[in-house]
């Protein structure tokens, strides 16, 4: 059994920038990838040392703007990026409901991470959000390419469009910011965590954009994305791990809520899409215990982690819920929010020391 | 000719299998035409890829070869979607 991205190289800031550059450029993905995300890091941390510097001095004109630069782009059918452009930032609406829902759902991104954590776009410095849509024939897939959102027009039996749900918007778009901060690998459980992280920030800006409380929130990933035949509502549920989908054609939701049922393989990066289901529960566990909007303590403890500098790249579960627990201390002192976080990891089995 | 596919990962993170057996298809020299440039310009490793993008193995004969979106090849494009659309 093969497994995927598994144990690429990782480059030490050591290397010259002038031949992680060369190496970016590799046709090999397994020598460019690790080398291009290096010279990202490298970029960001520039970025977060500029900026510290930046905000000693009284120059507010290096301030990204507050408000979203969007471009719409279609690749008609073809898988060749970026496509043709459709859509401007302050274009009327297209005839295109496709491109008028990617439109929103990146602004929809963007709103959340602004009013919620004063997050200006995927890399707090202002990037313009790019998208393409219509990628490729009956594509059932969106993703996020390390720099552009892609989507797929689905089969439209299995899956429907895939710029129909907001989360799914807001899911991709989080690769990116966690691209730009903790930079998780995407394997095992640190890919879990990753995956975690964008459905997490996937469904809070679903809740920002209905206005809906922690009890209000349906906690689906995918709600609206499965075809009218198929047996689920949605692809993952955060309240209910296990329970999305099951289907003759898709098979059964394969995601454990707990640690018991934690799942080892080597397929899919480890189980990065299962065992998501674990830190999702939690997250909704400290969501509902301490009600009101999820964004505001239970997504802002687990923005701080994701973004505070101390999650690093090869965190695995008890390392992130050890992180929110210093985060709710921090943040909120000896209240319900340490606590809420404590009895959440402890439910689903994963040591939060 | 013996064509498989496997392709993982994707926001679903739901796996598809398919498999074309070329031998007494019409159409059999143009897919092992296009399977010999599959393998002949794929690497044996799996690449990193992108989060939540389609990962694939193509097993021809019992060899593999592997790609991930968004940079496959056109021959491996090709071949994929015709394996996932037409293959059992």
């Amino acid at each position: 059994m093969t497994t995927n991205g598994g144990s690429e190289p990782v480059f030490c800031t050591i290397v010259p920038p002038h031949v992680l550059d060369r190496l970016a450029q590799h046709e090999d993905d397994a020598i460019a990838g690790p080398a291009r995300r290096t010279l990202e890091q490298d970029a960001l941390h520039r970025t977060r040392r500029r900026i510290t510097a930046v905000r000693g001095a009284a120059a507010p004109s290096g301030t990204p703007s507050d408000k979203p630069d969007r471009t719409i782009y279609d690749a008609e059918g073809a898988e060749t990026l970026p496509g043709k452009k459709v859509h401007a930032e302050n274009d009327q609406p297209a005839q295109d409901a496709t491109v008028n829902r990617a439109h929103a759902g990146l602004g929809a991104t963007f709103e959340l991470y602004l009013k919620a954590y004063n997050r200006h776009s995927i890399d707090d410095a202002g990037l313009p959000l790019i998208a393409t849509v219509h990628y490729g024939e009956k594509y059932d897939n969106a993703f996020w390419n390390g720099e552009q959102m892609v989507f797929g027009d689905g089969d439209g039996e299995l899956f429907l469009d895939f710029t129909i749900p907001v989360d799914v918007i807001g899911h991709e778009l989080t690769h990116g910011v966690t691209q730009y901060t903790a930079n998780l690998e995407y394997y095992g459980q640190s890919g879990a965590l990753n995956e975690s992280v964008s459905d997490v920030f996937g469904t809070l800006i679903k809740q920002y954009a209905l206005g809906q409380t922690a009890d209000q929130a349906d906690w689906l990933i995918g709600a609206g994305l499965l075809g009218p035949n198929v047996h689920g509502e949605a692809l993952r549920s955060m309240k209910a791990p296990g329970t999305a989908y099951d289907d003759p054609n898709l098979g059964k939701d394969p995601q454990p809520a707990t640690m018991e049922h934690y799942v080892r393989t080597s397929r899919d990066n480890g189980g990065v899409h299962i065992n998501s289901g674990i830190p999702n529960h939690a997250f909704y566990l400290v969501a509902t215990a301490l009600g009101g909007n999820a964004w505001e303590r239970a997504g802002q403890i687990w923005y701080n982690v994701l973004t505070g500098g101390d999650l690093k790249p090869e965190a695995q579960f008890a390392d992130f819920a050890t992180l929110t627990v210093k985060a709710a201390r921090e943040r909120y002192g000896a209240g319900d929010e340490i606590q809420a976080v404590q009895k959440a990891w402890a439910q689903v089995g994963v040591p939060a020391t | 000719m013996r064509i498989q596919v496997r392709r993982t990962g994707g926001f679903a993170g739901i796996e598809r299998r398919a498999e074309v057996d070329t031998s007494g298809r019409p159409d059999a020299a143009e897919w092992q035409a296009l399977a010999e440039r599959v393998l002949a310009s794929g690497r044996g490793t799996p690449p990193a890829g992108v989060p939540d993008g389609f990962r694939y193995e193509i097993t021809v004969d019992g060899r593999t070869v592997y790609a991930a979106d968004p940079r496959l090849t056109e021959e491996q494009r090709q071949l994929v979607s015709r394996v996932l659309k037409e293959g059992a």
